[in-house]
């Protein structure tokens, strides 16, 4: 569940950033990325939202930067994803 | 859905995520590395970035879908075209960003795109994000978007030398602006304001918003579109509001009228777009999301934010590809329910009830169309007589024969009936959008036509009626008196075409017309309609120039150029405006030709002979002796190729041409059929300055 979960979040980060999806691992950071500043991060968070079916508060939104963050706050969502 | 939800309190860390707003893209589009393609903060959708592409995400991989919408997007993935993609489409669907980005790559392998849009983007709040959205809507289009955002709050400073804006010199500049930002006054409330000074804010805004338009005009050449973001919240007064002297809502109205209006008679190309009208569609709710803009200053939704790009790239589409002009219709199923040569004209869907309400609606939606100045046609596959029948005596058909510039009811092909509609109405095939219920016809004039845009006919009646609304090429950015007329002016031809093929010689029919021209150099009044034949005109044009509305203005107001229109009016009817000479005196007894262009609509009437000696002997009356012209060939103007040879011209190397005008006129310009009046001599006194 959870790998795929990672692979599916790393697709969507690829996606929005339109990066390779090779470019997208399983730690990747904001810092890593050149398009994720500041506004690529709220088409990330629309893009999450989409395709997780979740709604995220703003107080998510800060502390979602990076892939692990992004699966590790999807793993604890009722019911798990 | 996440509109409901709150934004409690703002946590200054939180707040930070929109203190780090630069100049720059958000940059959708990179490189393999990561690293977006970073000029000067443009990012633009390179196509060379193939490699990309082909590890991109299709069918078969793990796609990214919606959990628990039931739907994917598989079938518009596999398109093998962007019109096939767009058909593909789920026509309501609403689509996560992930597959918007997915659907654009696609759309992106799959055809070179038509044309480049440049946009540049003037905004007093986040407008970045709007990229993926706006290269969509672009690219389902068939064009690349090609997008520059000023820097975060700046306006004025845009106008201005040296500034990104008017280096890249978009085709379109997009004004995202708030109320705000027009006067300080709007941060308070307006019911505290007395009835003198809401007028007075009224006219400070007004003022403020065509002040600032009018320096973009002065600093960038194309289109520009001025915005104003919808307050996010209902008028202060609740309820009360429309009850009360003060309502905001009324005021607001009040506003945005006075100022559409002024900004249409004042700017040249400039539109204003009202985004309530999209709040209208979608519903406040559904179009704002407090988490965005509370964190990063965006204030939409994502649905709101590509029905925005939707709306903005409409404008683009306009602009750059070739205008749509006639609406060609198939009858069975797309007028009426069931088909009228099984069914009989008792038994077809049309009426009060359900499904034959919907019919009446999309009726009653065409004429719609018909005032904005496009052309219905009929393409059908049916007995003529029943048809007709139908047009004639079925008591809830709201279009009748006269409504359809042309009809086509027959059995031959689809094709064939499209190519003989266009040489009827002597337009272009690229002007024709096809609306049809069938795969087979669609996909037929698809493979045969891929000039022509094709619209299928929902097979859900619910859908019908509305299934052009969204059809960006039947939007107008200005509407004259010809548009209005267009299909009486079509009939009036009609009638004209049925004198001549009863008349025994031509010069005999021409006269028996009963033309009269009327002339008129350098009218102000008619650059709208000026400027529209420079860009529409293909067909009778020698050389094909465009002109924007601001450029034909300076024309009209040079000394050394001179505009002149023509109408023409005879037995059955007014032409309206349906020619144009641009011409440019290079030295006290020299002239040059710009432009000769005239509507096929008065084609084989002589008109053209008349209107181009008439000028000639203005020029003349001005010293000019030598006159010279090109025919610059086009796909299209094979019409206009002996023109110049048949009227006394001298052929040169290049495609030049010269008259001297000492010469007796040309066999082809005397015994005109047609009484000609001149107006606007004494407009402008010529003053030729000597060349440098």
């Amino acid at each position: 569940m959870s790998v795929n979960l990672h692979e599916r979040v790393r697709e969507v980060v690829a996606t929005t950033f339109g990066v390779n999806p090779r470019v997208v691992t399983e730690s990747t950071r904001q810092e890593d990325l050149k398009n994720w500043d500041s506004l690529g991060h709220v088409n990330l968070m629309v893009a999450i939202e989409g395709a997780f079916d979740v709604v995220l508060e703003p107080e998510d939104l800060s502390m979602l930067t990076s892939v692990p963050a992004i699966v590790t706050y999807l793993e604890a969502q009722e019911p798990p994803l | 859905m996440q509109n409901e939800a709150q934004a409690p309190e703002i946590r200054p860390e939180i707040a930070e995520v929109h203190a780090l707003t630069s100049s720059k893209m958000s940059g959708l589009v990179g490189n393999e590395q990561g690293n977006s393609v970073n000029t000067e903060g443009v990012t633009c959708c390179s196509p060379g970035t193939s490699t990309e592409h082909e590890v991109r995400v299709v069918s078969g991989q793990p796609s990214i879908t919606t959990r628990g919408r039931g739907r994917d997007l598989h079938g518009a993935l596999d398109a093998a075209s962007s019109a096939a993609m767009r058909a593909a489409l789920p026509r309501e669907a609403v689509l996560t960003l992930a597959e918007m980005v997915q659907l654009t790559r696609r759309l992106h392998d799959l055809d070179e795109p038509v044309g480049r849009l440049r946009i540049g983007i003037v905004h007093t709040y986040t407008s970045e994000t709007l990229d993926p959205y706006l290269q969509f809507e672009a690219r389902l289009q068939g064009l690349d978007a090609d997008l520059y955002h000023a820097p975060y709050g700046v306006t004025l400073q845009e106008a201005e030398n040296g500034s990104g804006l008017r280096k890249r010199q978009p085709d379109l500049t997009l004004l995202l602006l708030r109320w705000e930002d027009l006067h300080p006054s709007m941060a308070s409330p307006l019911g505290s304001l007395s009835g003198h000074d809401r007028t007075g804010l009224a006219a400070d805004l007004t003022n403020a918003a065509l002040r600032l338009t009018q320096a973009f005009r002065n600093s960038v050449a194309g289109h520009i579109v001025l915005t104003l973001l919808p307050p996010m919240t209902g008028p202060g007064l609740g309820l009360y509001d429309p009850s009360a002297p003060n309502s905001e809502a009324a005021w607001r109205g009040n506003v945005k009228a006075a100022l559409s209006n002024r900004l249409a008679a004042e700017i040249a190309s400039a539109t204003f777009l009202d985004l309530d009208e999209m709040v209208a569609e979608m519903g406040r709710r559904h179009c704002f999301d407090a988490r965005w803009w509370y964190t990063a200053r965006f204030p939409f939704t994502p649905e709101a934010a590509r029905e925005l790009a939707r709306r903005v790239i409409a404008v683009g589409t306009v602009l750059k590809r070739p205008r749509a002009k006639v609406i060609a219709l198939d009858a069975d199923n797309t007028l009426w329910g069931g088909g009228v040569g099984e069914e009989g004209v008792t038994g077809i869907a049309l009426g009060p009830d359900y499904p034959g309400n919907v019919y009446v609606a999309f009726q009653r939606r065409l004429l719609d169309y018909q005032q904005r100045g496009f052309l219905l046609a009929m393409c059908s596959k049916n007995n003529l007589a029943d048809v007709l029948e139908v047009l004639q005596q079925h008591p809830h058909q709201i279009l009748r024969k006269e409504h359809f510039a042309a009809m086509r009811v027959n059995w031959e092909s689809k094709s064939a009936n499209l190519r003989s509609l266009a040489e009827e109405l002597n337009l272009g095939i690229d002007s024709f959008i096809f609306v049809d219920d069938s795969d087979h016809e669609c996909l037929a004039i698809r493979q045969s036509l891929p000039e022509v845009e094709i619209i299928q006919v929902p097979s859900r009646p619910l859908e019908i009626p509305g299934c052009l609304d969204r059809v960006a090429r039947l939007e107008i950015l200005n509407l004259t008196a010809e548009d209005r007329r267009r299909t009486e002016m079509y009939g009036q031809e009609r009638k004209r075409h049925q004198l001549a093929e009863a008349a025994t010689d031509v010069a005999g029919y021409l006269r028996s017309l009963g033309m009269r021209m009327r002339i008129a150099l350098d009218d102000r009044r008619q650059v709208p309609r000026v400027a529209q034949l420079t860009q529409k005109t293909n067909q009778f044009n020698l050389t094909t120039r465009r002109y924007t509305e601001a450029e034909i203005r300076g024309f009209v107001d040079a000394p050394d150029w001179l505009v002149a229109h023509f109408s023409l009016t005879d037995v059955f009817g007014d032409s309206g405006v349906v020619g144009v000479i641009l011409t440019r005196q290079t030295a006290p007894s020299e002239a040059e030709i710009d432009t000769l262009l005239m509507s096929c609509r008065v084609i084989g009437r002589r008109a053209e002979s008349a209107f181009f000696e008439t000028v000639l002997t203005v020029l003349r009356d001005r010293g000019v002796r030598t006159v010279t012209a090109y025919f610059v060939p086009t796909a299209k103007n094979q019409l206009a190729a002996q023109f110049l040879p048949d009227h006394g011209f001298l052929r040169h190397d290049n495609g030049r041409y010269t008259r001297d005008l000492n010469l007796p006129a040309p066999e082809a310009s005397r015994d005109l059929p047609i009484d000609v009046t001149l107006e606007g001599l004494e407009l402008k006194k010529k003053d030729v300055r000597e060349p440098a």
